[in-house]
């Protein structure tokens, strides 16, 4: 028996240990080599890529290009957001869940789609301006080449985000004081203003925090409107450097990679400070409180937001639909210019289009199930066997998502750009490295979920399952998983989703034969291309609507909030 | 659910086992090129139907952008291309110069003129591309002449390629900088009437598509082919004669794949290449295999006298010197 028991506990620490080693690889290991490259360049103690990097005029521009765009774009994704997530949840509009369900979508449609579609409303070849024969003269720029252009994409892009976290703030907010406040006599503005907005003020922070790291790390809006303008940003800065200089350049990229991991991280300490300074605690969780009613403004208010759909979702896909079907870029869309010929291109004829269907689909698979995998022991040991050190553990995961893309792009490549040690397992330049940044970046998607849906099960039939004498892993695989599944395979959903069609970081790590649906639509655009890079983009919004569909069907076996598109 | 269970831990084995298979095969060439992306793939394409064997990496760029990242690649002591394909003689001749292209003694060049490939066998020409004026079907004035783009009617309208990403914008660029009627005024003047530079003739052919510059500088055969697929543009060779670089292709000294690269420079120069070159549109640096639709027989196109040796000193130079006028 006693040995038995031994022998339980050494499969439970392998199992332990196994998970913590993994977490360890895909976060501590590359953060570790970005920072040795800094601090000893090429393996040698020289500060000459430090200096070359930091006394380059061009840094410092795209550095203050960076702080533009990411204080614009965040100031205007948070004005977006919590203003929708306070008529969403606050007043009696109707409708409400379709509305979510396509406000979310900008958000899980991937940046240099939503830039591509955003290109094709305007300029005098926008099929929707031609079509409407609205289109300006020859000569006239796209008014989307510029920082204003920059900032309202990714204020379109992070403005569900904010208002995803604003409204599970606004879920708790306690029904008495604000009931309090209106049969004190106050207004409802009077209630918005000193009871509602400051007790939701962690939430915005929170929000703010991260709709500003997402913008300062975002690569395919400033991509697709900055390069062509020359208006660089410190992740295009970094992409042209390594385009034109490869592997030599990589230290100091490293250091412009420091430089925007430190400004995400400026934001995020900014937020602990602001939001430590005061106590925030709400007393009860109660009752939502009745909705305001909004008598005969809610016909214009429900205009007002449809309204808002319709421009940031339902114009740009349409022109972006209508640019794929154009014979030729330039050509009106009519009946003898509609052709499938560029969707025809793309899926058969061009051998990189294909195989980055191939690429990107085996990818994104391979990191959901590996997600999936790993985060249920991994939020097992997080929450039910919380020890001083699990939380840690929780913050290494959080890492690779929380830092830009391209910081844990660099950080990849220097760790596999010669074979690695001992092993001798040499992945630069195939596949394998780019499924390396994916399991290290989206692991925490999958983990969010499962954490919060392990809070909300008890615990005792694991506890009675160990009395039991059954081991870990068997409790894992029968207890366990099948409890927490549902949540957890939501987040492998949201994996392949946000993989599917990701830039950011393969655009860093493709070689040819690796390369993914990201970027052979940025090649594409690049070329001039525009109506193959329009095909797939369409390709790619169809299945990220149809999976969203999907998952909704499953949505009842789900823990509230795991879904952020549904209600 | 236990089902469910093991096909999830089955799945990435399995998928990891195909990805490694597709991976570990057998013999791989590495080309550097500057063809646009889609032309770039029908010829892998095409090749790996006559060599099933090889397995091709295509690194694809701007050819003044693949120059940089080539002598990035020497300075780090580790080439990776085996073959190149890219827009112009004189970058070829700079890598010559460098030591850096093999002699391929047993190239096939029967049917090609003399002068377009280098007498010592280490790159050979494998078409003939033009660069002229492109402009929207719906523009008002119709370009005639180089000189033209300085007029007043055209301030704000034109983009042209950069030469800092592209062979032959940097080709043009030297060889009107060294005309005594073109000169450096040329650019100084384009510079005043407010031309935009871009990345690449891609770049370019949108634009001028698109109508955000009605007028551009552009290759020939991007822009005829476009006109073909019905994209509003037209093209004129400038009676004063048109700059033309003849994208050969060389094989790496320091090629991994010896075999491959040269069974690579082989079906360039078969008549299945040069087929394929015209059947994409480009006219084929091997007289007897044809010519493009546009470009019906009789038609003469003026080339520019322009002396290549003269351009490999000057270029470097010249790019610097128009970097600081145009900015990039």
């Amino acid at each position: 028996m006693t040995m038995q028991t031994e022998e339980r506990q050494g499969f439970d620490t392998a199992l332990i240990a196994g998970v913590i080693f993994i977490v360890a690889t895909l976060s501590v290991v590359p953060m570790f080599r970005l920072v040795l490259e800094i601090v000893l360049p090429q393996g040698g103690l020289s500060s000459a890529p430090l200096r070359a990097a930091l006394s380059s005029s061009a840094t410092w521009t795209a550095t203050w290009h960076s702080l533009q765009v990411g204080i614009g774009g965040t100031l205007l994704a948070v004005a977006l957001g919590t203003s929708v997530a306070l008529l969403v949840s606050l007043t009696d509009v109707r409708g409400r869940s379709a509305f979510v369900l396509l406000y979310v979508v900008p958000l899980l449609i991937a940046p240099q789609v939503t830039a591509l579609a955003w290109l094709q409303l305007f300029g005098p070849a926008s099929p929707v301006l031609k079509l409407l024969g609205m289109a300006p003269p020859l000569g006239s720029k796209n008014p989307l080449y510029s920082t204003t252009g920059i900032i309202l994409l990714l204020g379109v892009q992070y403005g569900p985000l904010v208002f995803l976290i604003v409204r599970a703030g606004l879920r708790k907010l306690p029904r008495e004081l604000v009931e309090a406040g209106l049969s004190g006599g106050a207004g409802r503005w009077t209630v918005l203003r000193t009871v509602i907005l400051p007790l939701m003020t962690p939430s915005i922070i929170g929000a703010t925090a991260l709709a500003f790291v997402s913008c300062v790390g975002n690569f395919g809006i400033p991509a697709f409107l900055g390069i062509p303008a020359n208006y660089l940003v410190l992740p295009t800065l970094i992409y042209q450097r390594l385009a034109g200089g490869g592997p030599a350049v990589l230290s100091e990229v490293a250091v412009l990679s420091m430089l925007i991991g430190i400004i995400a991280m400026a934001g995020i300490l900014a937020q602990d400070y602001i939001s430590r300074r005061r106590d925030y605690r709400i007393a009860s969780t109660s009752l939502p409180s009745a909705p305001f009613e909004l008598g005969r403004w809610r016909p214009f208010v429900e205009a007002l937001m449809w309204l808002l759909i319709v421009v940031v979702l339902v114009l740009p896909v349409v022109g972006l639909f209508l640019t794929s079907l154009v014979s030729a870029y330039g050509v009106p869309l009519n009946r003898k210019t509609v052709t499938l010929a560029n969707y025809g291109f793309v899926m058969f004829d061009h051998a990189a289009a294909s195989r980055a269907f191939l690429n990107s689909f085996s990818l994104s698979i391979a990191a959901a199930l590996f997600a999936v995998i790993i985060a249920v022991p991994l939020a097992y040991m997080i929450t039910w066997r919380q020890r001083w050190w699990t939380s840690g553990l929780n913050l290494l995961a959080e890492l690779p998502y929380a830092l830009p893309g391209v910081v844990l792009a660099i950080a990849s490549l220097l760790l596999f750009l010669k074979p690695l040690p001992i092993v001798g397992l040499h992945i630069y330049n195939t596949i394998w490295i780019i499924l390396y940044a994916y399991l290290a970046r989206f692991l925490v998607l999958a983990l969010r979920p499962t954490i919060s849906g392990l809070h909300q099960i008890d615990r005792s039939l694991e506890e009675a399952a160990q009395v039991a004498g059954a081991r870990l892993t068997y409790r894992m695989r029968t207890i366990v998983f099948p409890l927490v599944a549902p949540a957890t395979l939501a987040g492998g959903v949201l994996i392949f989703m946000t993989a599917f069609s990701e830039l950011t970081v393969s655009a860093l790590l493709w070689a040819s034969g690796s390369e993914t649906i990201g970027v052979v639509i940025f090649s594409f655009e690049q070329g001039g291309d525009s109506n193959y890079a329009a095909a797939i983009s369409v390709l790619t919004v169809a299945i990220t609507f149809f999976l969203m569909l999907l998952t909704n069907l499953f949505a009842q076996h789900l823990p509230t909030g795991v879904l952020p598109w549904r209600d | 659910m236990n089902r469910l269970l093991r096909m999830s831990f089955g799945a990435p084995i399995l998928l990891a086992a195909s990805l490694a298979f597709g991976s570990a095969q057998a013999e791989t060439l590495t080309l550097y090129t500057s063809q646009p992306d889609a032309d770039a793939a029908k010829t892998v394409e095409a090749f790996r139907k006559v060599n099933p064997e090889v397995e091709v990496q295509v690194f694809r760029s701007g050819t003044s952008d693949i120059m940089s990242k080539l002598a990035a690649e020497f300075s780090a002591g580790a080439p990776q291309a085996d073959v190149l394909l890219i827009a112009d003689a004189v970058s070829m001749e700079s890598l010559k110069k460098q030591g850096k292209l093999k002699v391929y003694e047993k190239a096939n060049v029967e049917g090609f003129s003399p002068d377009s490939y280098d007498p010592q066998k280490t790159y050979f020409g494998s078409k003939l591309i033009t660069t002229g004026i492109a402009y929207n079907s719906g523009a008002t004035a119709k370009p005639e002449h180089w000189s033209d783009l300085t007029k007043a009617e055209y301030k704000g309208m034109i983009v042209m390629p950069s030469p800092l990403y592209s062979g032959a914008a940097a080709y043009m660029l030297s060889g009107f900088a060294a005309k005594p009627d073109l000169g450096w005024d040329y650019f100084e003047k384009l510079k005043s009437n407010e031309v935009v530079s871009v990345r690449g003739n891609g770049a370019v052919l949108k634009s001028v598509a698109s109508g955000e510059k009605p007028y551009g500088i552009l290759v020939d055969f991007m822009a005829l082919n476009a006109k073909a697929k019905g994209s509003p543009v037209e093209f004129v060779f400038p009676s004063e004669g048109v700059p033309a670089v003849t994208e050969p292709v060389a094989i790496m000294s320091s090629a991994k794949n010896l075999p491959a690269a040269e069974k690579f420079v082989d079906f360039i120069l078969s008549d299945d290449g040069q087929k394929l070159a015209l059947s994409q549109g480009y006219l084929p640096a091997k007289p007897s295999i044809g010519r493009p639709s546009w470009l019906p027989e009789g038609v003469k196109v003026k080339i520019m006298p322009i002396e290549t040796q003269e351009v490999l000193e000057k270029t470097d130079a010249d790019k610097a010197k128009f970097s600081q006028m145009f900015g990039g």
